[in-house]
């Protein structure tokens, strides 16, 4: 054990004993469903997944791991299990009690076993689509599955049946406005970000009554007029501001804060007609969620007046890491500019930016003749975002590699239901590729770094005996071993990877678990499975969607 | 032979007007005159706001009047600058006024509605020098220009004739007959109420149930004389004498029942659907099936109903237009300026012109004989799109209520 990371893993083994004597009784009887005391401990909890990203820190990190350098190698397939194709996958897995919960693009909900695959039932859905077919997963508590939908809606499933319980409309607009984030349980809540930020809304971040679906608050990411910070906007650009909230989020439930990123501002790229910083956009928010509305403990604004669409699309990651000697509480953002960030926790303020993808052109807002930048709209840090390993003291994140060339109209006229850009998303420009990167967290310098052929977006999961697994949109899933980064093991999908992987234990055997399916409209790649179908609608390579779960023989 | 020939042209003469849709698009005139009001208003609010304020700097001033242009003219107009705000909707003012007028013959309402043009056209002009002046003197002479012209714009609810202007229009003629109420014969008094009665394009009066009359008065309607009547309560207009009089020439009924007829069919066309006049050649249509399969079916799917993106053809397109308001600039616009998603602007304006024909022609809307153009058209953003019947002869699928492109 490095001296650095001593007092950390103290406090650590500390905390995980006095949640474990908590939890306990709760996660072990088959018949119970996970509720705030599961969700708390979730972090010492290795055989469930309950929350999106493992726990309430949004670090997918696995403390308790029999898979390590030495023996990942042997690592093989135990099921695969095909799910709903017309649309990438995205989603997280959600595993309770031998049961994992997942979602294809168009919110049909999955329970499998997860020990075999097999489908224990389906709800099939059929949403309007306003402009991408995209889920990130469901929350499970009270035995219920609780969904966000392409169409506005938030639907409580029967666990155990699949059958809707209540669903009620959870969008303020739904013309403009839709959900692909994974709801999050905290407390008797549900916590849900709208996407509206490319269609002409105003982001907003939700809590509805986990038991009714009632809406209990909304905190707006634009402020209006007589609201701190409603001055970094000229004349009414704010009105339609954007800022949506897509991510996933963080919460530290000993001060009830929770960390939430807002996306880029709009019109996407016509920033002259919203002069001004335009907060909230482009920023990391804690907001102080124990009373009846939410308020602002502090803000950092990575990319101030985006005009590239650029947003922190990585979910927050709360960690304790070593820097300078000693224990400091931080939280790490990524952004699609290419930037990896780490915050103090307690105030905002910048420890560490390192650029993680190729940057050019940054500050030049795109004209009608088109100009180039670095990165693409889909480049940088992706919205599955990164890891931290104790162990190591090290940050390990993936990264897209990509310059796109941009147009501006001169004009954005707001139609509802369409985009609201003010010229056209970028053109790829040269080639495209990406990053696996190790970074210290004592000095804020690459510990390793490989280029690959293929953007990286499948995010991080870290393994305290020093495994770090990623996903890339040319299918492979990968082992890297987290001291050197040197590939271990890695295993061919065949389809493209764009979902976070996920680990959990049944009868003493752990499992490791992703999802991968189309390519979808962001990162379809000439290079690798077209899926396209002809107009007479067969394919030459049907699309395929799977979650696949691998363990050691 | 000679005899066949004719009977042939004559076959062909009959397909050609079979398949020809009506010429004029199905509108809401009455809902344009309202907003024509509103942008008018919205243009003179600019201008008070102004003169009434305590702006300091040039600036300020050459901002307002730009802003009041803007509400007055529409977005598709070369005086629009869109940096500067907009206090009106997109149309504007006289872009609402020329889709009122654009309609085959002349209405009652066609002589207010054309000295509204003229006058708005006038206040247009001195906005427009407003931007350019340097002296404060000369920006408040053409605002007070402005004003009285805008004055003449709005009218008189007094007046149906070139002094009525839009208020004129509304209060006296079938203009103001909103879209969906019953309009009866303005020579007798309605079974019924709420209606409005009507006679040769006249309105002659409103009759509401009277526990109504307060709450459910229509706009800009100028009151002549008001009966009561059992329930209901009769709000003659200041057209009613001249409408009595059109009842006693012998031509009223068959007029009013032509005039019934019309308005009856406009609304049917909106209510049960729109029914766009050909857009496109069938030729153009089939061209573009081609560019789809390259360019968008990867996102939008071999059946138009979207895998990773959403449905561009069928029920759940259509409904979504409706209910978003789309029109076919509308669609031009987003397939222009934002698609192919991964590289927008790289097809040719063939190409964009040959997909958007497939676009219209598997959404069930008829071909014709002029191609679809590869410039915007100011009529598309008054052409809705929504639900409607499919051509004759041509049968959507069941499943998505696409039609075929053959």
């Amino acid at each position: 054990m490095l001296p650095r990371t001593r007092s950390y893993v103290l406090a650590l083994t500390a905390a995980v004993a006095v949640v474990a004597l908590i939890a306990a009784p709760r996660v072990r009887a088959d018949s119970a469903w996970p509720g705030p005391d599961a969700y708390t401990g979730a972090s010492g909890d290795s055989a469930n997944w309950v929350l999106p990203a493992h726990d309430y820190s949004g670090n997918r990190y696995i403390a308790k791991s029999d898979i390590g350098p030495d023996n990942v190698a042997k690592l093989t397939k135990v099921w695969s299990t095909k799910v709903d194709a017309r649309g990438p996958l995205e989603t997280s897995p959600i595993v309770w009690n031998g049961t994992m919960y997942v979602t294809s693009s168009h919110n049909d909900v999955y329970a499998l076993d997860a020990k075999t695959g097999a489908v224990k039932w389906h709800f099939p859905y059929k949403p309007h689509v306003i402009a991408f077919s995209a889920n990130r997963g469901v929350a499970i508590g009270d035995g219920k599955v609780y969904e966000a939908t392409l169409d506005g809606h938030l639907i409580a499933l029967n666990a155990q049946t699949g059958k809707p319980v209540w669903n009620v409309v959870a969008a303020h607009d739904t013309t403009n406005t839709f959900f692909t984030m994974q709801p999050v349980p905290y407390k008797t809540m549900l916590i849900l970000g709208a996407s509206n930020g490319d269609w002409g809304g105003v982001g907003y971040i939700s809590a509805f009554d986990a038991k009714t679906g009632a809406r209990i608050w909304d905190w707006k990411t634009i402020p209006g007029p007589g609201e701190p910070g409603h001055s970094s906007w000229s004349g009414d650009s704010w009105k339609r501001g954007g800022g949506a909230v897509w991510s996933g989020v963080a919460i530290d439930p000993a001060s009830d804060t929770l960390y939430v990123d807002a996306g880029n501002p709009q019109p996407d790229f016509l920033g002259t007609i919203r002069k001004g910083s335009n907060l909230y956009t482009n920023s990391m928010v804690a907001l102080d969620i124990s009373g009846a509305k939410p308020t602002v403990k502090w803000y950092h604004q990575f990319i101030p007046h985006d005009t590239h669409d650029w947003d922190p699309a990585m979910p927050p990651v709360l960690f304790d890491a070593t820097v300078g000697g000693a224990s400091r509480k931080l939280v790490a953002a990524g952004d699609k500019g290419g930037n990896f960030w780490v915050l103090d926790a307690g105030t905002g303020s910048v420890v560490y930016h390192v650029a993680v993808s190729t940057q050019k052109g940054q500050n030049t807002e795109p004209d009608r003749a088109g100009d180039i930048a670095c990165p693409n709209t889909n480049g940088g840090v992706e919205f599955n975002g990164g890891s931290y390993m104790p162990e190591t003291n090290a940050f390990y994140v993936p990264s897209v590699d990509q310059c796109g060339l941009w147009k501006s109209q001169g004009t954005a006229s707001y139609i509802a239901g369409q985009f609201y850009l003010g010229g056209g998303f970028p053109s790829l420009y040269g080639p495209s590729t990406g990053y696996m990167q190790a970074i210290d967290m004592a000095t804020g310098k690459f510990v390793w770094r490989k280029h690959l052929a293929f953007p990286q977006i499948g995010g991080a999961l870290s393994m305290s005996t020093g495994v770090v697994f990623t996903g890339g949109v040319n299918g492979d899933f990968t082992a890297y071993d987290a001291k050197t980064g040197s590939v271990l093991w890695h295993y061919p999908t065949n389809m493209t990877i764009q979902a976070p992987p996920s680990s959990y234990a049944l009868d003493g055997k752990q499992y490791v678990a992703i999802a991968a399916g189309p390519a979808g409209v962001n990162f379809a790649d000439p290079r690798f499975g077209k899926g396209a179908p002809t107009l007479e609608g067969t394919y030459k390579t049907p699309p395929t969607a799977m979650i696949t779960a691998f363990s050691l023989p | 032979m000679r005899r066949l020939s004719h009977v042939s042209i004559v076959a062909l003469a009959a397909f050609a007007v079979a398949v020809r849709a009506p010429a004029a698009a199905a509108v809401d005139d009455h809902a344009h005159a309202i907003a024509a009001l509103a942008d008018v208003r919205a243009t003179i609010g600019e201008i008070v706001h102004i003169e009434d304020g305590n702006a300091v700097g040039h600036g300020a001033y050459l901002r307002a009047a730009h802003r009041a242009l803007n509400a007055l003219v529409g977005r598709r107009d070369d005086g629009y600058v869109p940096s500067f705000g907009d206090p009106g909707d997109r149309i504007g003012a006289l872009g609402h006024i020329d889709i009122m007028l654009d309609v085959e013959g002349t209405s009652r309402w066609t002589p207010a509605l054309e000295g509204a043009k003229a006058n708005a056209l006038a206040a247009a002009e001195n906005l427009q020098t407003a931007t350019g002046e340097r002296e404060m003197e000369d920006y408040q002479a053409d605002l007070t220009h402005a004003l009285a012209n805008l004055a003449l714009v709005i009218g008189r609810a007094s007046q149906d004739g070139v002094f009525g202007g839009i208020s004129g229009a509304l209060a006296n003629t079938e203009l103001g007959v909103p879209l969906g109420a019953t309009s009866v014969s303005g020579c007798g008094l309605p079974a019924r109420t709420p209606a409005y009665g009507v006679v040769s394009g006249m309105l002659a009066y409103v009759a509401l149930p009277r526990a109504s009359a307060s709450s459910g008065l229509p706009q800009d309607l100028s009151i002549a004389r008001v009966v009561v009547r059992g329930n209901d309560v009769v709000l003659y207009t200041s057209a009613a004498a001249d409408a009595a009089s059109a009842c006693r020439a012998p031509h009223h009924r068959r007029e009013a029942m032509r005039r019934r007829r019309e308005h009856t069919a406009r609304i049917l066309a909106v209510a049960g659907g729109t029914t766009l006049p050909p857009l496109f050649t069938a030729k153009q249509a089939h061209a573009g099936a081609a560019v789809y399969a390259a360019a968008c079916i990867q996102c939008h799917g071999a059946d138009l109903q979207g895998s990773a993106g959403p449905s561009v053809a069928g029920n759940d397109f259509l409904t979504t237009a409706k209910t978003n308001h789309w029109h076919v600039s509308d669609l031009r616009t987003t397939v222009v300026e934002n698609m192919p998603f991964s590289d927008p602007g790289s097809l040719t304006p063939t190409q964009y012109a040959n997909v958007l024909a497939f676009l219209l022609a598997s959404n069930c809307y008829p071909s014709g004989t002029t191609p679809f153009p590869t410039t915007d058209r100011p009529t598309y953003a008054s052409l809705p799109l929504g639900p409607h019947a499919a051509p004759s002869g041509v049968a959507p699928r069941a499943k998505t209520g696409t039609c075929p492109v053959k």
